[in-house]
């Protein structure tokens, strides 16, 4: 809410400086945004007039004007973009030198061939309003010649006013906040309404309204034979400080009352208003019909639903209630008599017909909020009034009100021991009833057995204080949210300001241990960081193409009772953007654009890893769960004075998986041929598994998503998605001591020439199968391919390594050999000679 | 072969064996005159074949004369070699020089990401205290993301979270995470202190100061007296922790529907420290989190007493707090991750 001194000044003293005040609003709990000097910036911005507009010689868009300062100098020539001047309008002039708002500096310049002696301004070139479609046309009354700050200058605070607060998005809600900052009383808007002769409003009008529950009050005036023009001068550029463009006195008026009092109100072309049964125009207030229609203000027809409450007459609507007027009734210049409407709505249903139709406004902001009841009649006044001085109108009398009654101030009943328990503070109850008392808050001793309320919600909960001493807050009519006793916690401690609550380390128990879910996730970070890959962070909500393009073939389970992948993806109904339309199932596509990034940005060498989850939906059940995703290319070793770089290979990604699973106490993982993955390599691709731990897709990214997703690299990228056991909520088991054997182990290495097709995956599995109990360990050492090998075998070099808890004696080691090489030959595999 | 020319025979073989060790050039000769002298087939054991054609009395005598003449040679040797041998070594140190100013192999340095290490270290902070993690779904319904958390349908209020709804009946991405307020609530009873970071999601159009995406943490303690005293003290340590020993700070009124009382907690501008520049709007402070005392309205959806129990919650965005330790100014750097930001991180 944008809020000019000048204006909040009539209802309160201001005696701080701006700043000082902006302090205080934020430390209430309306927080100033900014502080906007209302014409400091205007350094050598002057009032003029046009005295001619003509097309520019050399281009079409361009105009040509001459604008007198009206001193009697020479006219200044001055070239314009606008199309909206005319000879004889008022306008600001910024002269050369002039430095606008973001420094913005105006010399004389020449324009298309012809000399501009400085620039007519546009609000938004002065920081004047928000309208940048032409030039702003100053009030036809206008000194000339004057500096625009003298006449226009004030100071804005921009006050952000949270959603509980609707009774402060007004002047004057405002200024009961300033006066509770600083002490004082608020000077009450002299609000009278001279009425005229003849038929009275009731005589002159009828209000229908049909649904009670949608409008709980119509509070109608007549005014009759205004003379549509402009508002007075000040007031239009009141209007302006606070952001409201001036459009008519009349549409003025009901904007004035709307920011001065925070009362939205409608006016109505009289005459567009049908007689209703009785001969007299009738306003009714009813439901649309579903799928009627209707023309807004903005000329834009509506189709309604039967949620939308309506301002209608006889022949059908006038205006959609509290959202926005209609085409057919909208005041102009030949407008004679209005019809004033200052009613209450139901706050949510105008909330949703604002937002099914997207036509958030300032008047809906302030229904949504909830209206105090007694506004309707402030407001039809205040409007009538207004109308009368600034159009001449003679108002009927008397109003229609259809529910003239007026509730009283509510009770809140606290207890003071509670309030002071909440803040932790020990106030005495006359200091509660001081701080309450500044912002119009009376309390009395609570009644005997009134009941203190403590929540509204599921339900009404209700304690009986008892022996504890108890008061009751009488609140003010506008206050919508004080109505429990929390609500009047806040309202002490704000207005006494926090720094009275005292700063204590909590002494109350302590919870039970909880082992951190993230123990795993940080242990796979730190590894993974030390073996010289990236964290990164990526969206979780990719384009339909993403998740399109990276679906395995088959998923990578979850280990444990984590959620499984597979199903439906999950879109989001109202994206941003189509890039951020679907969630993600794996993280494949998402360090992949990591690498695409950062090959763009020429950045060869890539190692990435986030840890992040996959989402998916079955019928109506989501599931999320987490994996490990990384994305290795160009050097894993990078060039070096001393050495040559190193590309980045699937081997160092099973390396890394394989680091991770011995971190983290899992054993050495089995790895099996994935050649049915279409996203990766048909011959560069594995599947990692330990059993119930660990399940990994490991490989070289096919060429054709390489090309597709165009990475920019010549090199490979290997690419892998992980998932392990406490990825979720895992913590870490304490590991194992190994035993380390005090009897010496016996190593025997082992060449098995086998066809090239089969794996050393195959080659091992038949070893231990067949080692017996004194085996260790088997690891591969070397493979050989060549003479004097048959050109499609190779030769596997594995190293065995036996141990007991005694020396082993040759004979035992030579048996277990043996029953290798045996086992080898029913394979059909032979030791290289 | 008689004792004289046997002696005379050892006697030569001493002279000549040490000599040539004293004037041997290097130690490879010195192996040569050794096995030439010493050896198996050298001259000593050649000559002391010999001893087998003398008669038994002369023997025990040739012996000794030969074992003067071994340990006189292996001695010449021997002092040749410590003398040699030193010189080389000398030499080959000399040699292998290199120039230790190169740089050194480098290694691969990876980083950790500093939203994801800012949440840690809130984590950290936070544990010192008793506050222990729990995390819960992005897929929220909007019962537990808003309803429960005293936001109805329609209310204004819901303004403040411009939400992303999903494809399925009442689901939502979660626009914050008090919704885990809920989950603990229901998971655990009174003391608690939780701490619970993740991914949330916002309708919002992003620019350097704001996210479609972005990452929260959100604290809660109830038990019998917890109180805004409380609330204050531990966020003055939290400010401290993260942003300098006697780093102030100021509490002011704030607005959430499921705080009342509701506050702002505010630091002294990192950067100005207080003398208002354009970074905290000139007012000389910048928000961090916002905070208050459980509304009970949300601890009776959680299935609290709340006129036993009360508490307090509060949520940070680890963005910022990561822009104000790491002077970090465009927050679309995070999630853009170019390896040349985030290669200043540890």
């Amino acid at each position: 809410m944008r809020v000019p001194l000048s204006w909040l000044a009539e209802f309160v003293d201001l005696d701080l400086t701006p700043e000082q005040l902006a302090e205080r609003l934020t430390l209430l709990g309306m927080e100033v945004k900014g502080i906007e000097r209302w014409g400091a910036d205007w350094n050598s911005v002057v009032t003029g007039q046009l005295l001619t507009v003509e097309k520019h010689p050399r281009a079409d868009r361009l105009s040509l004007t001459t604008v007198t300062l009206g001193d009697g100098s020479e006219p200044l020539s001055i070239v314009c973009g606008a199309t909206n001047i005319a000879p004889g309008q008022r306008i600001p002039v910024a002269l050369p030198g002039a430095v606008l708002p973001g420094n913005r500096r105006i010399e004389r310049a020449e324009k298309m061939g012809v000399v501009s002696n400085g620039m007519l301004c546009s609000g938004t070139e002065l920081n004047l309003t928000a309208d940048s479609d032409g030039i702003l046309i100053l009030p036809s009354d206008t000194p000339l010649g004057v500096p625009l700050a003298d006449l226009f200058g004030d100071v804005v605070l921009d006050v952000d006013v949270k959603p509980n607060r609707g009774d402060a998005l007004s002047i004057l809600g405002l200024a009961r906040e300033v006066a509770a900052a600083t002490r004082q009383q608020v000077r009450q808007p002299a609000i009278h309404v001279e009425e005229g002769s003849g038929p009275s409003t009731a005589e002159r009008l009828a209000v229908d309204v049909q649904d009670a529950a949608l409008c709980t009050r119509f509070v109608g005036r007549w005014v009759s034979g205004v003379k549509v023009g402009p508002s007075p001068d000040h007031i239009q550029m009141r209007l302006l400080a606070a952001g409201q463009r001036p459009i008519s006195n009349v549409v003025d008026a009901s904007n004035y009352v709307m920011l001065e009092l925070g009362k939205p109100i409608h006016t109505f072309d009289a005459a567009s208003v049908h007689a209703g049964p009785d001969g007299r125009p009738t306003i009714v207030v009813r439901r649309a019909h579903e799928g009627e229609q209707h023309e807004t203000l903005d000329h834009v027809v509506r189709t309604l639903s039967a949620e939308t409450l309506l301002i209608a007459d006889a022949e059908g609507p006038l205006g959609i209630a509290g959202v926005m007027g209609g085409a057919n009734s909208e005041v102009t210049d030949a407008t004679t008599d209005i019809v004033v409407e200052s009613a209450i709505f139901d706050a949510v249903s105008i909330r949703r017909t604002a937002q099914r139709l997207a036509l958030r406004s300032e008047a809906s902001s302030r229904f949504e909020k909830g209206q105090e009841t007694r506004l309707a009649r402030l407001g039809a006044d205040r409007t009538a009034q207004l109308l009368h001085e600034w159009a001449g109108g003679i108002i009927a009398k008397g109003s229609i009100d259809t529910a003239p009654v007026e509730p009283e101030r509510s009770r809140v009943a606290f207890r003071p021991a509670r309030i002071n328990k909440l803040l932790g503070t020990d106030l005495t109850t006359g200091d509660l009833r001081a701080l309450l008392g500044r912002v119009g808050v009376e309390t009395e001793q609570a009644d005997a057995g009134e009941r203190v309320v403590v929540a509204l919600k599921p339900d009404v909960l209700t304690v009986d204080p008892g022996a504890e001493p108890a008061l009751a807050a009488l609140v003010p009519t506008w206050r919508r949210d004080i109505a429990i006793e929390a609500d009047v916690a806040e309202e002490v401690a704000r207005v006494r300001g926090y720094e009275l609550v005292p700063s204590v380390t909590p002494d109350t128990a302590m919870p039970v241990f909880r082992p951190s879910p993230l123990e795993v996730r940080n242990l796979v970070r730190e590894t993974l960081a030390g073996v010289g890959l990236t964290e990164v962070v990526t969206t979780a909500l990719v384009s339909p193409k993403h998740i399109e393009t990276f679906v395995f073939q088959r998923d990578v389970p979850s280990l444990g009772d984590e959620d499984q992948p597979g199903g439906e993806p999950i879109g989001v109904g109202n994206p941003l953007s189509r890039d951020h339309s679907v969630l993600r199932r794996n993280l494949l596509g998402s360090v992949l654009d990591v690498v695409g990034v950062n090959l763009r940005h020429g950045t060869p060498d890539v190692a990435v890893f986030e840890i992040g989850k996959g989402y998916a939906r079955t019928g109506t059940t989501p599931r999320e769960w987490w994996r490990i995703g990384f994305a290795l290319t160009g050097s894993m070793e990078p060039a070096a004075w001393n050495r040559a770089a190193r590309p980045a290979d699937i081997d160092d990604a099973k390396g890394i998986i394989e680091l991770l699973a011995h971190r983290l106490g899992f054993g050495r993982p089995t790895y099996e041929t994935e050649a049915n993955e279409p996203l990766l390599h048909p011959g560069r691709a594995a599947r990692a598994v330990v059993d119930g731990k660990l399940h990994a897709i490991v490989g070289e990214l096919h060429q054709s998503v390489v090309d597709a997703w165009e990475l920019r690299t010549q090199g490979r990228v290997i690419v892998a998605e992980v998932a392990l056991a406490g990825l979720a909520e895992g913590a870490l088991a304490p590991e194992r001591a190994a035993s380390v054997g005090r009897f010496p182990e016996v190593e025997r290495d082992l060449a098995v020439v086998t066809d090239n097709a089969v794996t050393s995956a195959d080659v091992e599995t038949a070893i231990r199968a067949s080692a017996g109990s004194l085996l260790l360990d088997v690891r591969l050492f070397d493979i050989y391919r060549g003479t004097p090998l048959a050109a499609n075998e190779k030769s596997l070099a594995f190293r065995v390594r036996l141990g007991a808890d005694r020396t082993l004696t040759e004979a035992e080691v030579d048996a277990v050999r043996a029953a290798i090489v045996s086992a080898l030959a029913a394979s059909g595999w032979r030791l290289r000679a | 072969m008689d004792l004289a020319q046997l002696t005379a025979d050892l006697d030569a073989l001493r002279g000549r064996a040490s000599g040539a060790a004293a004037s041997a050039p290097d130690t490879a000769a010195l192996d040569v005159i050794e096995l030439d002298v010493l050896g198996k087939k050298g001259e000593l054991t050649a000559i002391l074949r010999g001893i087998g054609a003398l008669p038994a009395e002369d023997r025990p005598r040739v012996g000794a004369i030969a074992n003067e003449v071994r340990i006189a040679v292996e001695g010449a040797i021997g002092s040749a070699r410590a003398q040699l041998g030193g010189a080389e070594l000398a030499a080959r140190l000399t040699a292998e020089t290199v120039d230790v100013t190169t740089p050194g192999r480098p290694l691969r340095r990876g980083s950790l990401h500093p939203i994801v290490e800012t949440a840690r270290k809130i984590a950290d902070v936070f544990a010192q205290f008793g506050f222990v993690v729990y995390e819960g779904p992005e897929v929220e319904d909007d019962v537990t993301n808003f309803q429960m958390l005293n936001i109805p349908p329609d209310h204004p209020a819901r303004d403040l979270w411009d939400t992303l709804y999903l494809d399925m009946d009442g689901r939502l991405l979660r626009t914050h995470t008090s919704p885990g307020q809920i989950r603990v609530m229901h998971k655990e009873k009174p003391p608690i202190r939780a701490l619970l970071p993740g991914r949330c999601f916002r309708y919002e159009a992003v620019d350097a100061s704001h996210a479609s995406e972005f990452f929260q943490v959100e604290g809660l303690m109830i038990d019998e007296g917890t109180s805004m005293a409380d609330l204050k003290g531990l966020l003055d340590q939290f400010a401290h922790a993260m942003f300098g020993a006697g780093r102030a700070t100021r509490f002011r009124p704030g607005y959430y529907p499921f705080t009342e009382p509701s506050v702002a907690f505010d630091i002294l501008c990192v950067i100005c420290n207080g003398d208002k520049c354009p970074a905290c709007s000139r007012t000389g402070w910048m928000t961090i989190l916002g905070a208050g005392m459980v509304h009970p309205v949300v601890l009776r959806y959680g299935g609290i007493d709340p006129e036993r129990y009360q508490g307090f919650a509060f949520g940070m965005g680890v963005e910022r707090i990561a822009n104000l330790r790491h002077a970090v100014g465009d927050l679309r750097q995070y999630m853009e991750d170019d390896l040349r930001f985030l290669g200043a991180f540890r």
